[in-house]
């Protein structure tokens, strides 16, 4: 290591300020540009779950509440 | 022979199937935890390589050590913008259906990039210039590009035609390609305080390997972290285009029952 300790690598001889803060800043900003579509992922796939569900819900009551002959006036 | 014959443009199956959501969505499952690995690794070597093994710089200090992330991060900007420019292209020439995912995928990853940049770049600037801030040619080109990702990432959302709306973004990442000579340019045309550029492809590098080979190190893991990031937001586009598909369907019902 260059530093001679940990304190010396964290206070970069009074620039560690400068230094540490722009590597927190670029990591949360890159964290941020994988976690975000990571989550976004699981909830388009939970999305396209609900509207087969809501189909197939529509599709089912439809079956079960209107006859065949009052199909048309219906919608 | 006949293996590469399938690789020349007169055969145009792999750009076609290039060009395929599905194939893309199903194919680059399976690249991506090779290229989440290989990014991690990279990053976390440059990373410790640069801020705790690199000499210090004669002249500025420790604080020389944001380069390490600084221009990293500016590199990717541009060259990101090239990519979402180029899709957007494609896209118009082609009509690509993928093309256009990709360029909206790049929008705000480049913009996240450019923001780094300026934020790296603006800390940087105290210790050494003594101010954050300053209208200099190089750093007023840079927030331009910011304002250009933020305006195909806009766009995208100015109209109610999906088709529209890809068209107008990729011709305003278009347009607005003329931005990047002048980032390249600027501290070579204009009086500035902004520093030469460290690393150009005609000449040595100015600075100390010791110092250098980090920074390539880095730039190496910028450009794996940028390719992980552009396929995971471009398969979350390609769901959102094709939901209505039965593939998309089936895998979504596949991924509930599992």
């Amino acid at each position: 290591m260059y530093f001679e300790s940990i304190e010396a690598l964290l206070n970069m001889s009074g620039h560690g300020v400068y230094v540490w803060s722009s590597v927190a800043v670029t990591l949360a900003a890159m964290l941020w540009l994988v976690s975000a579509p990571l989550l976004n992922h699981r909830a388009l796939l939970k999305e396209v779950n609900r509207d087969i569900q809501r189909q197939q819900d529509r599709e089912l009551a439809e079956k079960a509440t209107v006859p065949t002959d009052n199909h048309k006036e219906s919608h | 022979m006949s293996r590469l014959s399938n690789w020349l443009p007169t055969n145009w199956q792999w750009f076609n199937r290039l060009g395929s959501p599905r194939w893309f969505y199903h194919r680059s499952e399976r690249w991506l935890p090779w290229m989440s690995l290989a990014a991690l690794l990279v990053l976390a070597t440059g990373l410790v390589w640069g801020l705790a093994f690199a000499p210090e710089d004669a002249k500025q200090g420790n604080s020389f050590r944001i380069i390490y992330i600084h221009v990293p991060a500016a590199f990717l900007a541009q060259s990101g913008y090239f990519i979402m420019a180029i899709a957007g292209a494609i896209g118009l020439i082609w009509k690509m259906k993928i093309s256009y995912m990709v360029m909206k995928a790049a929008a705000p990853i480049g913009a996240a990039l450019t923001f780094i940049a300026l934020f790296t770049g603006a800390v940087w600037g105290k210790p050494t210039w003594g101010a954050y801030w300053v209208w200099d040619a190089r750093i007023t080109s840079m927030l331009i590009l910011l304002f250009l990702y933020a305006g195909v990432m806009a766009l995208q959302y100015a109209y109610h035609s999906v088709d529209a709306a890809s068209k107008a973004s990729a011709i305003l990442a278009l347009v607005g390609t003329v931005n990047i000579p002048i980032i390249n340019k600027s501290v070579d045309w204009w009086y500035t305080l902004h520093q030469p550029a460290t690393i150009k492809l005609t000449s040595a590098p100015s600075m100390h390997m010791d110092m250098f080979m980090p920074l390539l190190v880095m730039i190496v893991g910028f450009y794996l972290f940028y390719a992980v990031a552009l396929i995971l937001h471009t398969r979350n586009e390609i769901l959102r285009r094709e939901r209505k598909t039965s593939w998309v369907r089936e895998l979504a019902t596949a991924k509930a029952g599992g």
